[in-house]
């Protein structure tokens, strides 16, 4: 016989730790032992059995994993957290003596310089590790970028956070990697496939964001420090195995002018990168230039836009030429690089995989209204293949062109009010949009698709261009659909139409229905309160012991159906009676409606026609609840069979079908009630 | 020796041995006798002391000042002070006081007085003289006495002291009992001192002497007692303070070397020439850091640049270029990916996802926290018009608390069919016949049905009911037959002897039993007719038995049997028995001979066994276990079923004695029915579920049955061989099951359930509360709480 074992020693207990025990053994403050968390994607978990993790202590508590929290014991970082502390005591002696440069000159060469790269390179030890964790970082980064500057969020913090977002969607132009999009009312959701992780994140619509008092931004402080530098190391790898240089060369005076994207410019490596540099560094320089001139020319010649000249036109043509390869990026860079190499054919093979993505939009050239959001717009239709993207020059620097009256742009996509133009050719509209506001003072240019904003996400998603002329300016745009969802069996799904045996009628016969049943509840429900509580048996508190009312619903249908004995014959006369008068009455109605209307022979037609077919159809439908009780039925005289534990799970699992059925149900019933008006609307129209 | 008695004032005691005169020799104002205490201990001592003995206790003046003088040069910790300044005030008090003997008696110490002599000689003369003299002792040896070493500058050992008690570290306590408290270097006893009576100590408290401190020297005795100069030398100590008198620790400072040009300098020689020289050496040193300067190795200084420091990128490396995958560890839990927005969380939704006016206002009304979604879904027609989103910072606060404080754990989600948990059970069709339809309805009770039974011929159905009435119809048709109205108070009870042979109801009403005969059934032949007149009358001889005494019925009179009067009479009531409390359930032995009634409120009353035959009650249970709710006999042994509430008790009846408890789990029983086998005994409860007892096999449940949302009132087994079983509950249902026993015992029962039976209206949360099978058929009729019975065919 072995020893007898010790309790506490082995297993859960002794592979929890609860998280006063982690802060005392590590011998640091708590808020330190967070950040610690943090950076080291330390989290708590629930041991399978608490009270045993727990030594058999009650009160709740969190627990850490025991080697989760040793292996903290080594970390570099506890030193540096450490000196810190010390530093924070050296800085407060000199302070309170009135030492107040001593304190700073400590500061400045005392502050102990975190690294955290060997966590990143511990938590993620392979890239793709790190992209699959892409999601959360992305949408912090992301909404630090959006934030104003303030006290607790340092200006450095913020302009590092939109570099760090803007190199990022400058990868994923260059390799044609973002998949799908999403306008919710949250903000924008993207979707990029890099190395064939899915990363979805959500950038928010720029506006002033809330921010309520129970946000601590010390906590969000220490998951953006994080991030940031998770996602420069990514950057990092994601432009070297494009062959690009990181960090892009950064444009401080675009940036100024609200350059976003165009502030960057990308450079390759390899033997051309000297030639490379030198024309870009030029083709930014002198891209402003040009736009200036262009921009005179145009305000000089405003008077005659109609007829746009064709020496301008020719120069923006030659210009067109001169600026496209700079903007055309990966095309240069391919050239840029050696062939052969392992980085060319990644960026190859990268631009081969992703063709129907890169040449969705290439063929265009877009104008952003002012309205219009010209960043996520700028983006989208770059990672998309789109090259030529132009808009006023008062939203920011590099533009294409900033003149909205050039003659090559195929698209512009406006999101101001106005009245839909009737079909494709504009002419028609002229004199309408002219009459219409003054304000606009545009006019429609020929031969030029006018779009809402919506269009561009929508050809994103379904993957092809789509119709603009359901996009057009003031049209009532089709909803807008999330790519994401996958309808699964008995879910609910807009994109198809209703099934066709749940018409309209059956809605509304089913609305009819449910009247004369709901005055039956209530009527019964008055008989039962008449009548008085008797006293019941004199066994007195038997009947407390089965406790839960039922409601009178059923009970009335129970009775309607037993007096006979033959449940659903009975049943269904009843009810099909009851269906069959309020057809009538419809019907009717309808005549009454058409007749009102001017008489039109189809409407009695199908009046009359519904008339002997709903009966038919009744019975059909109380053929199928027959069964379906029938089923139930079955159902319930195999469930008291069930041991209890069964019955709960199987319960549990109903409960979760029957919440998602009802879902779908519920917005089947409101479609159909929508089309039902929409029809009606139309009929009387 | 110093002079004595310079005006000092002096307690000098002189004790003989012989006589216990105290001497006083003082001429100062101050005159105090101290008597010791004479005790019988004493005494001996006091005897054997071989020479007279002088102790001076006091102080004088002038000694404490010189005392306080010798000791202002010692600093250092209290003790060294006391040490010291022991040895110095005992020898010269005894000093003093041998100089005082001198003076009054002539020798009365030769030891003192020798040691004192050679003292003097020893200082004054040569080391080289013996430092001893040489006398005999007791025995006649001779005894070397050593003179007293005189402590001075010359000695080494200057703190020795003169008159030291020798006992070591010992407690003074061991001396308690003895006259000395030790003894000195020479062997010499240190006598106590005389210790103040109870009138000096009242003296002393009243006027303190100087310097008294309370304390005892532990070792001479003595109380201990501090100068003033003393005790303030003391209190600078413990102040931290120097002891020494008049000290001053900041003395005004005299600076001699100042900055001010004196009128007499200190030193009047004349400025060295080196003071106008300039230093080669200096030179030296410059013209090294010009030529560095030259050079270039050393560079001007220039103050460091307030530029903002530009903090590079860490990320200048591929942190993944030897990327090394790794097996993921069981441990490791990857916190899960938010879900991808769905359709209501569109700008533009599809029309069918925006919520209406109601569904708004009750996400209005919610409590944030409790709301399933956190957004209302709203549609905007242009893109511009989309506002910002308001809790964005929040929302993604609050998942970066999830991701580092929400705890994590695996959770391996069921992935079946839920069809796949139903049992396999056979098609009920196979199983036919059972009852599926309701054949015919008894409607004319006013009031719930209480209780029914079908006669055993299988024609005529019996009901009672809350209005007081007991009806009897024709089975198959539903035609009432007879109304016997027996009082007012409900029927709770009718049950048909078994047995072809006499046609007997049995019908039990508040604490009444009533037998009828009905007269006007069709199948009432006369033959039949007289058989049961004499099944009732027969007990009538027996009426006048009343008097034994040996039954248990007698000492407590459960019944009494009779004609319930000639009104009941002419419908056929013939025989009433009156038992003590109400009575809810009357069930027949087999044989017709013997019924029990149970009233549950009847306490020991409660279970009555009645023979008819005798017209005879016994009550077999003095006391029961709980409130018996319902009994039956088994149909072959001489076994008695109690159902109390949470058990049912088996009894055999002709040993008495309790046979086994069966443990059906239930917290409150309804109604209990035995298979025919007898093997196999269903019990019904009110906490929704029935359960079915193999009694071969354990005293628990072979299976539980929760086939009803509310209390099931009555089970019954079919009668006659059928393998059918069927439940009646206050949910207005009855459940027919399907239960075969086979006589295999290695076999279990198979139980599967048939049909549910509805149509009972449920009145005042009462449904079925009574159910009955046809003795032959598998016909069943229920008594539902709505006034109607119903037959199920």
């Amino acid at each position: 016989m072995g020893r007898i074992k010790k309790k506490g020693t082995a297993g859960q207990a002794k592979n929890f730790i609860t998280r006063t025990q982690a802060v005392r053994k590590l011998q640091i403050s708590l808020p330190d032992f967070r950040r610690l968390c943090i950076f080291k994607g330390i989290y708590p978990r629930e041991p399978r059995n608490k009270k045993k993790a727990n030594k058999s202590s009650t009160p709740s508590t969190t627990f850490y994993y025991s080697k989760d929290i040793q292996y903290l014991l080594h970390e570099p970082l506890l030193q540096k957290f450490r000196d810190h502390k010390a530093l924070a005591k050296k800085i407060n002696r000199a302070l309170g003596k009135g030492q107040f440069k001593g304190a700073s000159r400590l500061e400045k060469n005392l502050t102990p310089r975190m690294r955290i790269d060997h966590i990143i390179r511990e938590r993620y030890p392979t890239f793709v590790d790190a992209v699959r964790d892409l999601d959360d970082a992305l949408c912090m980064v992301y909404l630090f970028a959006n934030l104003p500057s303030t006290e607790e969020v340092p200006h450095k913090t913020i302009a590092l956070c939109q570099r760090l977002c803007n190199e990022f969607e400058h990868y994923l132009i260059v390799s044609h990697s973002l998949r799908k999009s999403f306008l919710s009312i949250k903000g924008v959701y993207y979707q990029a496939t890099i190395q064939g992780q899915d990363v979805l994140w959500l950038v928010p619509y720029k506006f002033v964001q809330r921010v309520t008092g129970d946000v601590d931004f010390r906590i969000m402080a220490t998951f953006v420090d994080f991030y940031t530098n998770l996602l420069g190391f990514v950057n990092f790898r994601l432009y070297t195995t494009l062959g690009l240089v990181y960090p892009p060369k950064f444009n401080q005076l675009s940036d100024e002018q609200g350059g976003e994207l165009g502030a960057f410019t990308l450079q390759g490596h390899g033997l051309g990168q000297e030639e490379d540099q030198d024309e870009e560094i030029t083709s930014v320089t002198t891209n402003p230039k040009a736009q200036a001139i262009a921009d005179a020319l145009a305000q000089e010649e405003a008077g005659a836009i109609e007829e746009t000249s064709q020496n301008e036109d020719s120069s923006m043509a030659v210009k067109d030429t001169e600026e496209a390869p700079v903007d055309d990026a990966p095309a240069d860079l391919a050239g840029a690089m050696i062939p052969g190499s392992s980085d060319f054919d990644q960026a190859l093979q990268l631009q081969v995989d992703d063709t129907p993505y890169a040449t969705l939009f290439s063929d265009m050239s877009v104008f952003l209204s002012r309205e219009s959001p010209r960043h996520a717009l700028e983006f989208l239709l770059r990672s998309f293949g789109c090259k030529r993207i132009g808009w006023e020059e008062s939203l920011g620097d590099g533009a294409f062109k900033s003149d909205e009256n050039w003659s090559g742009w195929t698209h512009q996509v406006v999101d101001r009010p106005g009245a839909p133009s009737t079909g494709g050719s504009a002419p028609h509209d002229e004199t309408e949009a002219g009459a219409q506001s003054a304000a606009d003072s545009q006019q429609r240019v020929p031969d030029r698709a006018y779009v809402q904003p919506q269009w561009v996400w929508d050809c994103v998603n379904a993957g092809r261009i789509l119709r603009t002329d359901l996009y057009a300016r003031g049209a009532t745009l089709p909803p807008h659909l999330s790519p994401w969802v996958k309808a699964k069996k008995g879910e609910y799904d807009p994109t198809q139409p209703l099934e066709p045996a749940d018409t309209v009628d059956a809605a509304e016969q089913e609305e009819g229905a449910a009247q004369p049943l709901a005055n039956g509840a209530s009527k019964e429900e008055e008989e039962e309160e008449e009548e008085e509580e008797e006293s019941d048996l004199s066994d007195g508190m038997q009947e407390d012991l089965s406790e839960d009312e039922d409601e009178s619903a059923d009970e009335t249908k129970a009775d309607i159906d037993e007096t006979l004995g033959d449940l659903s014959d009975d049943d269904d006369d009843d009810s099909a009676s009851v269906s069959s008068a309020e057809v009538d009455r419809q019907s009717h109605q309808l005549e009454l409606e058409a007749e009102a209307a001017g008489v039109k022979p189809s409407a009695k037609k199908s009046a009359k026609n519904a008339k002997p077919s709903a009966p038919a159809k009744s019975e059909k439908a109380k053929q199928k609840e027959r069964e379906a009780r029938k089923e139930q039925e079955e159902v319930e005289r195999l469930k008291g069979m069930m041991s209890k534990r069964k019955r709960m799970l199987y319960e549990k699992m109903q409960y979760g079908n029957k919440k998602r059925e009802d879902e779908a149900e519920k917005l089947k019933s409101k479609r159909r009630k929508l089309e039902a008006t929409k029809q009606r609307a139309g009929g009387k129209s | 020796m110093s002079a004595p008695g310079r005006g000092r004032k002096r307690k000098l005691l002189t004790r003989q041995p012989e006589e216990t005169v105290a001497n006083v020799v003082d001429e100062t104002e101050r005159f105090a006798s101290l008597e010791l205490d004479d005790s019988g201990s004493e005494a001996p001592s006091v005897a054997s002391g071989s020479a007279s003995e002088v102790e001076i206790e006091g102080e004088d003046e002038e000694d404490s000042d010189n005392e306080g003088e010798s000791n202002g040069k010692v600093t250092g910790l209290i003790e060294e002070e006391l040490r010291a300044l022991k040895p110095t005030r005992a020898s010269r008090s005894r000093r003093n006081a041998a100089g005082a003997n001198g003076e009054d008696e002539e020798a009365s110490d030769d030891d003192a007085e020798d040691s004192d002599e050679a003292g003097f000689e020893q200082v004054d003369e040569n080391d080289l003289e013996l430092n001893y003299t040489v006398s005999t002792d007791a025995n006649g040896n001779p005894r070397y006495i050593y003179k007293e070493i005189e402590p001075g500058y010359e000695t080494d050992d200057s703190d020795a002291p003169d008159n030291e008690n020798t006992i070591g570290d010992i407690p003074l306590t061991f001396y308690d009992a003895y006259p000395h408290i030790g003894y000195d270097i020479n062997g010499k006893k240190i006598m106590r001192p005389a210790k103040g009576d109870a009138l000096d100590t009242l003296l002393n408290s009243i006027e303190l002497p100087e310097g008294w401190t309370g304390l005892t020297d532990p070792a001479t005795g003595k109380p201990l007692e501090l100068t003033q100069e003393e005790l303030e030398m003391l209190k600078k100590i413990t102040r931290n303070e120097i002891p020494e008198e008049g000290y001053d620790p900041y003395p005004e400072m005299f600076d001699y070397f100042s900055r001010q040009t004196e009128i007499m300098p200190l030193s009047a020689a004349p400025e060295p020439k080196r003071r106008f020289v300039p230093s080669k050496h200096e030179a030296k040193k410059v013209m090294k850091i010009v030529k560095a300067i030259r050079e270039g190795r050393i560079q001007p200084y220039r103050p460091p640049e307030e530029t903002e420091e530009e903090e590079t990128d860490p990320w200048t490396f591929d942190v993944w270029a030897d990327e090394k995958p790794r097996p993921d560890h069981p441990m490791n839990v990857p916190a899960p990916k938010l879900p991808p927005p769905g359709y209501e969380e569109s700008v533009h939704p599809p029309p069918e996802y925006l919520p209406d006016q109601e569904e708004k206002d009750t996400w209005l009304a919610q409590d944030p926290e409790e709301r399933e979604k956190e957004f209302l879904p709203s549609d905007y027609d242009a893109l511009h018009k989309v506002p910002g989103y308001d809790r964005f910072v929040k929302e993604r606060f609050e998942r970066s608390l999830d991701l580092y404080l929400a705890p994590r754990v695996r959770r391996s989600k069921l992935d079946i069919d839920p069809e796949s948990l139903l049992p396999k059970l056979p098609n009920p069709e196979e199983l036919r016949p059972y009852p599926t339809t309701c054949a015919a309805v008894f409607s004319g009770h006013e009031g719930r049905v209480r209780s029914i039974a079908v006669d055993p011929t299988g024609t005529i159905l019996a009901s009672g009911a809350d209005d007081g009435t007991v009806r009897l119809w024709e089975l198959l048709t539903g035609r009432q037959l007879q109304r016997i109205r027996i009082g007012d108070e409900p029927i709770n009870a009718v049950r048909w002897r078994p047995g072809r042979d006499a046609l007997i109801l049995a019908a039990a009403s508040g604490n009444e039993v009533y037998f009828v005969i009905p007269l006007t059934i069709p199948n009432m032949t006369p033959a039949v007719e007289s058989a049961s007149r004499t099944v009732l009358d027969m007990g009538f001889g027996h009426a006048t038995g009343k008097g034994d005494t040996n039954s248990a019925s007698q000492k407590i009179p459960g019944s009494t049997w009779s004609r319930p009067g000639s009104k009941l009479e002419e419908q056929g009531v013939l025989l009433k028995i009156v038992v003590r409390a109400t009575v809810k359930v009357i069930c027949f032995h087999r044989r017709g001979e013997y019924f029990a009634t149970v009233a549950p409120s009847g306490q020991s009353h409660a279970v009555a066994i009645h023979t008819l035959s005798q017209h005879r009650t016994q009550l077999p249970f003095r006391k029961l276990k709980g409130l018996p709710q319902t009994a039956t006999f088994h149909p072959s042994k001489p076994l008695f079923f109690v159902a109390t509430q949470r058990s049912v008790r088996i009894y055999d009846l002709s040993r008495q004695q309790l046979v086994k408890s069966l443990q059906p789990g239930a917290k409150w029983i309804s109604s209990i029915d035995l298979h025919p086998g007898g093997d196999n005994l269903i019990v019904g409860a009110y906490d929704k579920r029935m359960m079915w007892h193999d009694l071969e096999l354990s005293i628990h449940p072979y299976r539980t049955l929760r086939f009803h949302t509310k209390a099931v009132r009555a089970v019954k087994v079919h009668p006659g061989g059928l393998p059918l079983f069927v439940d009646a509950s206050d949910d207005g249902t009855c459940q027919v099951y399907h239960g075969r026993v086979v006589d295999d015992l290695m076999e279990n029962a198979t139980i599967v359930p048939l049909k549910t039976l509805r149509g009972h209206k449920v009145t005042s949360q009462l449904g079925v509360l009574d159910v009955d099978w046809h003795p032959r058929n598998p016909w069943c009729v229920t008594a539902g709480a709505d006034g109607t019975c119903r037959l199920w065919t």
